[in-house]
């Protein structure tokens, strides 16, 4: 699978669905609340993202329902979502880490 | 008509820019979040919302639908649009360089007519430069199909870099070919793109596009 970096937008799409199963809205408020509002995804970008998410195999429907005459799909994680989550959290982290250390603002640095 | 009929029914309005097979799969709920998010009383889409919408759908309807991970055949669908380009190169070199292909010719055949250089134009070149046009917009249509997954679009794309191929070696044979050191150079690389991307579709598999 690819090595380049995840876009932000596709890695907050799986983050908010390694919490478990949400349908489309629900993963728009999670975005949002895991962003702290910074980002607020529109529904063309989310469901252009869970399409391809899908065909990559990262994603995958996890349940329907009808509510109020509208059909709504939960999306869950597959285990290569949570396995390309898991790196892409990783490599984040190890930059961050590094930044951070660099600027003297690791954890335990004099400021 | 009330104020939510009313946003529904011209949400449904852009949701049309989405190929009607993604329409049938996810138009309600996709309907069902625009409608959860609008604010109260609304009875018109944003403009931002309306662009994002078709935005999506013009990525849906025009992005190869093949996974990441089969990185052969993505490659051979680039390449394929590639090789678009590359025929649209082909035409614009070969018109200019006229002047050199009649120089050269000119110079094989002191002989060689005005008339005689009216009808290569004619029946030769101009159809050269016309047909490369053509081919670039069957090579971007064979890409976008094949990026669809239709199998008969490689078999075509296979089957047309084999002519390309053939009429390359019969320049060179015939010596039309090499009138112009630009020509055959362009004419080279847009045959070494399309056989690439073949051997790319080939090793990508039955499975691969589709």
């Amino acid at each position: 699978m690819t090595n380049r970096a995840m876009q932000e937008a596709t890695f907050l799409i799986l983050t908010a669905l390694a919490g478990g199963s949400r349908h489309g809205y629900g993963i728009i408020t999670d975005v949002e609340q895991i962003s702290s509002g910074r980002v607020r995804l529109r529904a063309g970008t989310l469901y252009a993202a869970l399409d391809r998410l899908r065909l990559d195999g990262l994603v995958s429907v996890d349940r329907e329902e009808i509510v109020d005459n509208r059909l709504r799909r939960y999306y869950r994680l597959t285990p290569e979502g949570s396995r390309q989550l898991a790196a892409e959290a990783a490599r984040v982290r190890s930059h961050a880490t590094t930044a951070l250390a660099r600027l003297g603002l690791a954890p335990g640095a004099a400021p | 008509m009330s104020e939510a009929a009313d946003l529904e029914r011209r949400y449904r309005r852009w949701l049309r820019w989405y190929p009607r097979s993604f329409r049938d799969a996810h138009e309600s709920e996709i309907l069902a979040v625009l409608l959860a998010g609008a604010r109260e009383g609304r009875r018109r889409p944003e403009p931002m919302e309306c662009l994002d919408l078709v935005r999506a759908a013009l990525s849906l309807r025009l992005r190869p639908r093949i996974p990441r991970s089969n990185r052969s055949a993505r490659a051979a669908i680039g390449l394929m649009y590639l090789s678009a380009a590359a025929e649209l190169a082909t035409a614009i070199v070969v018109l200019a360089t006229i002047d050199d292909i009649r120089s050269a010719i000119a110079a094989r055949d002191p002989a060689y007519t005005a008339a005689q250089w009216r009808a290569e134009l004619s029946g030769a070149l101009h159809p050269l430069a016309v047909g490369a046009v053509v081919a670039a917009g069957l090579c971007l249509w064979l890409a976008w199909a094949g990026g669809r997954g239709h199998r008969w679009a490689r078999a075509a794309f296979v089957l047309f870099t084999g002519l390309n191929v053939a009429h390359l070696i019969h320049g060179l044979i015939q010596g039309s070919a090499v009138y112009a050191e630009a020509d055959l150079t362009a004419g080279l690389v847009l045959c070494l793109v399309q056989l690439a991307a073949v051997v790319l579709l080939l090793h990508a598999g039955p499975a691969g596009l589709g």
